[in-house]
């Protein structure tokens, strides 16, 4: 490829720069640079969605959610929130063509998705991998944001999964018992507003 | 009087692809997505909303063609 431009010395004067690079000169020189300083591909955050065919039995669509999850978690990736299967009335008949050659249909699958945070070079593989597998009736990758996660219908089952499990321990204090604990928080002053918003932004930069 | 957009009321930054309620809403019966004109929302939420619907429809959670 041809490259033409003009370069301004400081002193006002032009040049012609030409140069004959290769296309995958730039492919390459991007990796021996990233290879000579070290860098390591960057960690993005993705989700996969994915339909698992209606014909699977009930109880084993969290297996098949499980191998999806195994998939991820086997290239180096961090779960950041997941949603198990549940059944849904697709909108249209999809199609999907077997091994034999005949075509199955199905009006219903069981829904689901997870979200990761892994490194861009394998993603590709991990797209790969479940979409080859045979329950999977089609999925989707997206790259997202760790934030805006949406939990909708379901939100109080995912955020109960999402939150650190600490948040929901009883706290326990001494001389436990139900009388204790209302003599203690006898003692302990009301939050205020400002002392509550605090105490949320802490939590949730927990949770990130 | 001008239409205030849907998203930015409700202060929803990033329109997900399986919140089919919201999404329904700017649908017409056939199930094509409404013009700006219609649904008034802003252009940057009308370029997510777009995307959003096409991936519902990909994953069969809206219909490409409602009858």
């Amino acid at each position: 490829m041809l490259i033409s431009c003009y370069i301004i010395s400081n002193r006002g004067q032009f040049f012609e720069a030409e140069s004959r690079e290769d296309p995958s000169s730039r492919a390459t020189g991007r990796k021996q640079y990233m290879e000579e300083n070290n860098i390591d591909d960057r960690l993005a955050v993705y989700e996969i969605g994915y339909l698992v065919a209606g014909s699977v039995a009930e109880e084993k669509v969290s297996d098949e959610a499980e191998k999806v999850k195994g998939i991820i978690t086997k290239a180096g990736a961090t779960i950041i929130a997941d949603e198990m299967p549940h059944l849904e009335h697709l909108a249209y008949t999809m199609r999907v063509k077997t091994v034999s050659g005949s075509y199955e249909k199905y009006d219903k699958a069981y829904f689901g998705w997870v979200k990761f945070e892994v490194s861009s070079s394998v993603v590709e593989a991990v797209k790969k991998s479940v979409e080859l597998m045979p329950s999977v009736l089609r999925m989707i990758l997206l790259s997202t944001t760790k934030e805006n996660t949406y939990l909708g219908k379901r939100a109080s089952q995912i955020a109960v999964a999402i939150m650190p499990k600490r948040a929901f321990e009883p706290v326990a204090i001494a001389g436990a018992g139900v009388g204790a604990i209302t003599e203690a928080a006898k003692d302990v002053a009301p939050a205020t507003i400002e002392e509550m918003d605090k105490s949320i932004d802490a939590m949730v930069r927990e949770v990130k | 009087m001008k239409k205030q957009c849907y998203f930015s009321q409700h202060n929803i930054k990033f329109i997900d692809y399986k919140d089919t309620e919201i999404l329904r809403k700017f649908l017409n019966p056939h199930g094509r997505i409404l013009s700006r004109k219609r649904s008034g929302i802003s252009a940057r939420y009308q370029r997510q909303l777009a995307v959003a619907v096409k991936r519902a429809r990909f994953m069969g959670l809206l219909p490409y063609v409602a009858s």
